[in-house]
């Protein structure tokens, strides 16, 4: 299949759509794999007066569907480790996994039977909180940060045939 | 409702500027410890290495290995050895490197 | 009989050693207490232990009675106690000995034929699921909910049994966050163990960790400084007021009052702020060591920063309790009565809401002890209704008590000392009442003054069994986040 300019160009263009749409409202979905339960009391508090994070575009959602952002406290229990995957599985990309707070981190548990440790033993994570809790301030700095992520995995985006080789050769 | 909706209006703004302005708040937050080499002796050294209730710091030959990720700013290692380490003060520390929050800080008077 | 009845001592922990075969009819003369925990230790030569609870006040005191069980079986104690039932499938999970009427345990920490390591020697594995019966039948049927829940919230399994709107049973699962802590406290000295023990339940690290420091102190024979246990008074009465100010924010949130809740949550951060400012960490980590406390509260800080913290929390409170529509969705939901949480051994305002008058604080940790001073004079009512605006009303009173008593606090001067623990073996128990209600935990050291066995017992341990009861009286599904808040409970306690 030849690559015509304009699909190329229409590529681009839906590219930056997607990096404004995000940059606009970024959906988060919580997950607790094993936290002391003040982890989840600082992200409570991000909607809360102080720090009111919808200010800044950022919503929560219940539905692991609509989640852009998946944030994960605790040092993953491997009793837990299935949910945690069934949830990030759950979730359409482009996506990105926040590790918030010492455990996840891999200060608190070390690898053993009952945890295993940090949370990127069982899903890919691409940015570091660390903090025991982050405070609300550092989860908003982390937020940020994650949001540059997000955008650079969005420029990544495969739209054009360009992006598909295996497929490209399987046609021709 | 409308009682809740004047209460409001009384209060006031209380929300933080931050990101876009620094937040007062940050300053009493509790940071991780910041090394001084000049003063850190393998003895400093080995004594917060061996103090640290998270393993975040182990000594490794001439350096100690220090990862912020794993601390809980517990302040064990600054009291223990006030000289070479006191409180940071930074708390914006996310990162998309994992291995960018671990330092490697040179024990005074050992070649690296 | 035993040679000495075992009964309380007031402001004491009294020993008592019951063989196996009168077990039985110690507990039958015990009931007039509560029973608030029981565990076992010792991998081969496995000793049980029974905590009861004078609540009386003016006598309040604790009893331990031990008793050796050598044969795997022990009488069926739940028949006679029903606070015992959790704790008769911990024990069989971890020990592999079992109520000698064999009937059906729950699974409570770990996973059924999860291989991990245990405290004692492990039962043997089970062909098929075991567990006590739930009421499945008729048009009921089970509602899985969980483990992975709403923002912001701990994972926690419920099954939830249901005819359709209303809820029939509930029980739950909470094996998805056991870090086998008990476990990992294991060999270790009683400073290394703190800062896990501070983490069982970090909504209150200051109750558990002074709770377990306590026990260690006991178990030494250590006394912590006066003004070191005054500064962890000062502490364990600024969480107790962030925490009811976190669980109106709750409240707010379950009945959709979102106004309301964004002014729970103004006194929530404030209270916050302050305790960074006073000392050091929003959640007060860290201020318990063992032996007494790291470092002494800025008095002046407090001093200038609670009076207007707790306006906030006020004039919140009194803006909810004048409105009708939050009023009427509180009453007469989640009722726990008066026997049912004396059965189930509840703590905390879950039972103070049922006219019970249980409260760690009634046991002064010692003569010196900041609550000595205080006797007879926590004012704290105790209504009977159970219900969660009860439950409410009490957190209200106990956050105005709190104010008092830190400023009484200040005034006879907090300090940071700690005393040093000499390594001797030994065991001992320690409590503090946490927000939650009283948490308890017991260590056994040996000669090298590190832990054989650490029993941690947050109120979150206790009070789940109750929320069960307060789900199924007449209640629909949309109340059960309002009970929730109202328990205010963590699942990180419950499971540790």
């Amino acid at each position: 299949m030849a690559e015509d300019a304009r699909t190329v160009e229409r590529a681009a263009e839906l590219r930056a759509d997607i990096a404004r749409q995000f940059g606009r409202s970024l959906h988060i979905r919580t997950l607790d794999t094993g936290s002391c339960a003040v982890c989840e009391q600082e992200i409570r508090l991000l909607t809360a007066p102080h720090y009111d994070l919808h200010r800044l575009g950022f919503f929560f959602t219940p539905a692991p569907r609509h989640a852009d952002l998946l944030l994960v406290t605790g040092p993953m229990i491997r009793a837990f480790a299935v949910a945690a995957r069934k949830t990030y599985d759950a979730m359409p990309g482009p996506k990105v996994v926040v590790a918030t707070g010492a455990c996840a981190l891999g200060g608190v548990y070390p690898a053993d039977p009952f945890t295993y440790g940090t949370v990127d033993a069982v899903l890919p994570v691409d940015v570091w909180i660390p903090g025991c809790p982050p405070s609300p301030l550092a989860l908003l700095h982390g937020l940020g940060v994650a949001v540059g992520r997000l955008a650079e995995k969005v420029r990544d985006l495969p739209f054009t045939a360009a992006d598909y080789p295996e497929r490209s050769r399987g046609d021709s | 409702m409308t009682l809740w909706f004047i209460r409001g209006l009384r209060r006031g703004v209380v929300t933080t500027r931050y990101p876009g302005r620094p937040d007062g708040s940050a300053r009493y937050l509790p940071t991780p410890p910041a090394f001084r080499p000049q003063a850190l002796t393998r003895q400093a050294a080995d004594e917060v290495a061996a103090i640290c209730p998270s393993g975040a710091l182990h000594r490794d030959g001439s350096v100690l290995v220090y990862d912020v990720g794993a601390c809980t700013s517990c302040g064990r290692c600054a009291a223990q050895a006030p000289d070479a380490v006191t409180a940071s003060g930074e708390f914006e520390l996310a990162t998309t490197d994992r291995s960018a929050l671990i330092k490697k800080i040179p024990i005074r008077g050992e070649a690296p | 009989m035993t040679a000495v009845e075992p009964r309380a001592v007031p402001g004491e922990v009294t020993t008592f050693q019951v063989a196996s075969p009168d077990l039985e009819s110690v507990v039958r003369d015990l009931r007039h207490l509560r029973l608030a925990d029981m565990f076992a230790s010792g991998k081969d030569d496995t000793v049980l232990r029974l905590v009861w609870a004078n609540d009386t006040a003016g006598q309040a005191g604790y009893v331990i009675t031990e008793t050796p069980v050598a044969s795997g079986t022990y009488p069926a104690l739940s028949d006679i106690a029903p606070a015992a039932f959790v704790e008769e499938c911990e024990i069989y999970e971890q020990f592999g000995i079992q109520p000698a009427s064999g009937k059906p345990l729950n699974r409570i920490m770990l996973p059924p034929h999860a291989d991990l390591p245990t405290l004692g020697r492990p039962p043997k594995p089970e062909p098929e699921e075991v567990r006590a019966q739930h009421t499945v039948g008729g048009s009921a049927f089970e509602f899985p909910f969980g483990p992975v829940r709403q923002v912001g919230v701990e994972s926690l399994y419920y099954g939830l049994v249901t005819s359709g709107e209303e809820v029939v049973d509930l029980y739950l699962f909470t094996w998805h966050k056991h870090r086998g802590l008990e476990w990992r406290l294991q060999g270790k000295t009683p400073r290394q163990a703190l800062f896990h023990a501070e983490r069982t339940e970090g909504l209150s690290a200051v109750a558990v960790g002074w709770a377990f420091a306590a026990a260690a102190e006991a178990a030494t024979g250590t006394r912590p400084p006066d003004e070191a246990e005054r500064t962890r008074a000062v502490a364990l009465e600024l969480e107790r007021l962030y925490n009811h100010a976190a669980a109106m924010a709750a409240l707010c949130q379950s009945t959709g009052l979102s106004v309301g809740q964004s002014a729970a949550e103004i006194a929530l951060e404030r209270m916050l702020r302050l305790n960074a400012q006073a000392f050091g960490h929003r959640y007060l980590f860290g201020v318990i060591d063992v032996g007494g406390v790291t470092r002494a509260p800025e008095v002046g800080v407090v001093r200038r920063e609670l009076p207007d913290a707790y306006g906030e929390f006020k004039r919140a409170a009194d803006a909810l309790l004048g409105t009708n529509s939050f009023v009427d969705r509180l009453e007469a939901t989640g009722i726990v009565t008066t026997s049912q949480a004396r059965a189930l051994g509840l703590v905390g305002p879950v039972a103070r809401a049922t006219g019970l008058a249980t409260d760690a604080r009634q046991v002064p940790s010692g003569p010196g002890g900041p609550y000595a001073s205080q006797q007879g004079r926590i004012d704290i009512p105790r209504p009977t209704a159970g219900d969660v605006l009860a439950r409410f009303n009490v957190m209200l009173a106990e956050a105005a008590e709190s104010v008092r008593l830190i400023g009484d606090f200040l005034e006879a001067g907090p300090g940071a000392a700690a005393a040093k623990l000499p390594e001797t073996a030994g065991s001992g128990l320690g409590w503090a009442e946490s927000p939650r209600g009283e948490a308890l935990a017991w260590v056994a050291l040996d000669t090298d003054g590190r832990i054989t066995r650490a029993r941690l017992r947050p109120a979150s341990a206790r009070n789940w069994r109750g929320f069960d009861d307060a789900c199924r009286s007449q209640n629909v599904f949309t109340d059960i986040p309002i009970i929730e808040a109202s328990f205010w409970l963590t699942a990180a306690g419950m499971a540790r």
